[in-house]
């Protein structure tokens, strides 16, 4: 297949109308938060610029991040997005396998040095020289490093890739780090959720082929347009945080009302991810609007702030799990029995100084 | 019970009003805060969008940490430009060696029972001054920062998030940074009960009246009975 085909006209070639592609085209502007006279510009760069080129690398991961992306909500953008990837190089998702798909990827940075767009799935066992994570006969920590250096910019998927996850969790038997541990000196934007929600996915994809960068990243590396305010901030249930109205036990009548869920542990107050606005599965719905928490799956170190159904994680403090208020209850008890010792031992010697007064 | 002999003037109406300002606002957000953690009181009867009982004790929050947070600003500028020597920690030197040398260790050997007497200052005493800094100017200037850094998220973007913005990065999420302003909370329950033992006991043992002081400015030496 051609390589400097248009995103147009992978289109067409599917059979796809213009009107489908305009509708693409102008979702994908809506999600990014582009006024609508860029628009035109979206369409312009989708039909006259090749597409860019993208190698999209597997690490210590378990493709949820590729299963996301290939359902989204709408089918011609799964099918386009899927041409373009397999078009390129993906380990998981190409025909080809084994030293062909190798030679691709050999071929693809050669050809477009310093123009590629390198996706990276998963995160980077460093432990031992790498040697649990291997991809190709290589250590996926040197993949890694000899892909990313002729790479424009790093594309970081999901929470493993951008923050770690549960490879990275306490205690991180294989040195698993995300992609920014070990990639130092290349624009990356990290796309974190678990997996990220598909048209976020498709959407920085998007932004990154029309303007040639990457789209404008919040302080933790994210981009903006989808992860500038919390689940909490547009959540449907907020009227019943608000007034107190909060499911106590999933067997409560509560829980058939769909009260707000922050007493069950539902991060959304600090989680930061567009799942209450975009929803999942082509808008369907959402973990809360099932009736489930938010667990904080796009936020850095979820996996090790358990358990999920308490506000506040478990800590361990001497070697036993505890909460953070049962250690102040502790320190604050301490405190007052100390005082309660120290005024006993105070009377007892103003006693005695008394009494050596009076002899 | 002795002769009253000197009375001074130690703590000057600013020191005062700050002082009880910052006492109720620190109660009203160990109690606001705690309850915003865990929401305990029973949910309302009718439609949620007419009642506002939990948003109600977050605005509480909000409304006394900015009266705390001015109260603050306004003490620290008072310790600084004001020529109130009681009130301007002037003695404070933890940097210097000398500082831990003979007072301090009398004070602590003091509270440790190690001497009969016990030394009695005017302003704080060291070990008082030591105390304060560690609590009350550390611990408001953390629940300060983490506290406006935690409201500036709910508008990202606005002047807040740009004055504070930057404090949630540090802690490495949102999550952890609410952590810690929970957890450090507990240290003002901790810091209250040493501090009134502390006050009650002195005032018992030296009889300086350093109790009522806090509200009236006057501290009392009165004659020691056995030596009169
Ligand atoms: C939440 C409660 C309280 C807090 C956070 C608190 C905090 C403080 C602070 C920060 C100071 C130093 C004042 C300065 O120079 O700026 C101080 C001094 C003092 N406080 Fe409190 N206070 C509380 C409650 C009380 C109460 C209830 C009393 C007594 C009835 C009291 C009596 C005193 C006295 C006598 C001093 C001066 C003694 C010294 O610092 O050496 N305090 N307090
Ligand atoms: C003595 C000082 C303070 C104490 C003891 C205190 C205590 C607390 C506690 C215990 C929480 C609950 C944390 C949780 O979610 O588990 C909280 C939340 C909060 N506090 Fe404070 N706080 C103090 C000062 C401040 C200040 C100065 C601000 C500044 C605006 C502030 C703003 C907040 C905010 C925004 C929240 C989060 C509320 C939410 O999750 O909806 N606090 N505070
Ligand atoms: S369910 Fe969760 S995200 Fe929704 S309002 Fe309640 S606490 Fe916030
Ligand atoms: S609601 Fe929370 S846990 Fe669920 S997918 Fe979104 S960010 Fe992840």
């Amino acid at each position: 297949m051609p390589t400097k085909q248009t995103f147009a006209e992978v289109f067409q070639s599917r059979g796809l109308s213009r009107r489908d592609f305009l509708k693409f085209c102008s979702l994908t502007s809506v999600s990014l938060g582009l006024a609508p006279s860029l628009v035109p510009k979206v369409v312009h760069a989708m039909e006259t610029k090749p597409r860019t080129p993208v190698i999209w690398l597997h690490g210590l991961e378990c493709t949820c991040c590729t299963e996301s992306f290939i359902r989204s909500s709408h089918p011609i953008v799964g099918d386009m997005v899927m041409n373009m990837i397999s078009l390129d190089y993906d380990d998981t998702l190409s025909a080809a396998a084994g030293h062909q798909l190798e030679e691709v990827r050999k071929k693809i940075m050669k050809e477009y040095n310093g123009q590629y767009i390198l996706a990276v799935e998963g995160n980077v066992p460093t432990k031992d020289d790498g040697v649990y994570c291997m991809v190709g006969g290589d250590s996926f920590l040197n993949v890694l490093k000899e892909t990313a250096a002729g790479a424009a910019a790093v594309i970081a998927w999901g929470a493993c890739a951008s923050f770690g996850c549960v490879q990275n969790a306490d205690p991180n038997p294989t040195g698993a780090q995300p992609i920014d541990k070990i990639i130092k000196d290349k624009p990356i934007v990290k796309v974190p959720g678990c997996p990220p929600i598909a048209e976020v996915m498709t959407g920085v994809i998007t932004h990154v082929h029309t303007f040639g960068k990457l789209p404008e990243l919040d302080r933790m590396g994210r981009p903006k347009a989808f992860y500038s305010t919390r689940i909490h901030d547009k959540c449907y249930r907020r009227a019943f945080y608000d007034a107190g109205m909060f499911v106590r036990g999933f067997d409560e009548e509560s829980t058939r009302k769909g009260w707000c869920l922050y007493k069950m542990g539902c991060k959304g107050p600090t989680t930061y991810n567009s799942c209450s606005k975009i929803q999942w599965n082509e808008g369907t719905s959402f973990p809360i609007g099932s009736g489930h928490p938010c667990i904080g799956c796009s936020e850095p170190g979820f996996w090790d702030k358990g358990p999920f159904y308490t506000r506040l994680a478990d800590v361990s403090f001497l070697g036993t799990d505890t909460t953070a208020d049962k250690i102040g209850m502790v320190a604050v008890g301490a405190a007052a029995a100390g005082a309660a010792a120290h005024a006993a031992v105070t009377a007892v010697k103003k006693k005695q100084h008394d009494k050596e007064q009076e002899q | 019970m002795g002769r009253l002999i000197e009375e001074i003037y130690v703590w000057r109406l600013p020191v005062r009003l700050y002082h009880w300002i910052n006492a109720f606002s620190i109660v009203a957000l160990v109690v606001t805060g705690l309850y915003i953690a865990s929401p305990v009181i029973n949910p309302p009867l009718g439609e949620a969008v007419w009642q506002h009982n939990f948003v109600m004790w977050r605005y509480v929050h909000y409304c006394v940490a900015f009266v705390f947070t001015g109260n603050f600003l306004y003490r620290m500028y008072y310790a600084l430009l004001s020529d109130d020597r009681y009130a301007k920690f002037g003695g404070f030197r933890p940097w210097s060696p000398a500082w831990w040398g003979k007072p301090f260790r009398e004070q602590v050997e003091s509270y440790l029972f190690l001497r009969q007497d016990e030394p009695n200052y005017v302003g704080h005493n060291p070990v008082a001054a030591l105390a304060h800094f560690i609590f009350i100017f550390c611990g408001s200037t953390f629940m300060i920062l983490t506290g406006m850094a935690m409201y500036a998220e709910n508008r990202p973007g606005s002047f807040m998030d740009a004055a504070f913005g930057w404090v949630l990065p540090l802690f490495g999420s949102s999550y952890n940074l609410h952590y810690a302003h929970h957890i450090a909370a507990w240290i003002f329950p901790f810091y209250v009960i040493v501090h009134l033992y502390a006050v009650f006991r002195h005032d018992i043992v030296d009889r300086t009246s350093v109790t009522s002081s806090i509200i009236t400015g006057y501290k009392h030496k009165v004659e020691d009975e056995a030596a009169a």
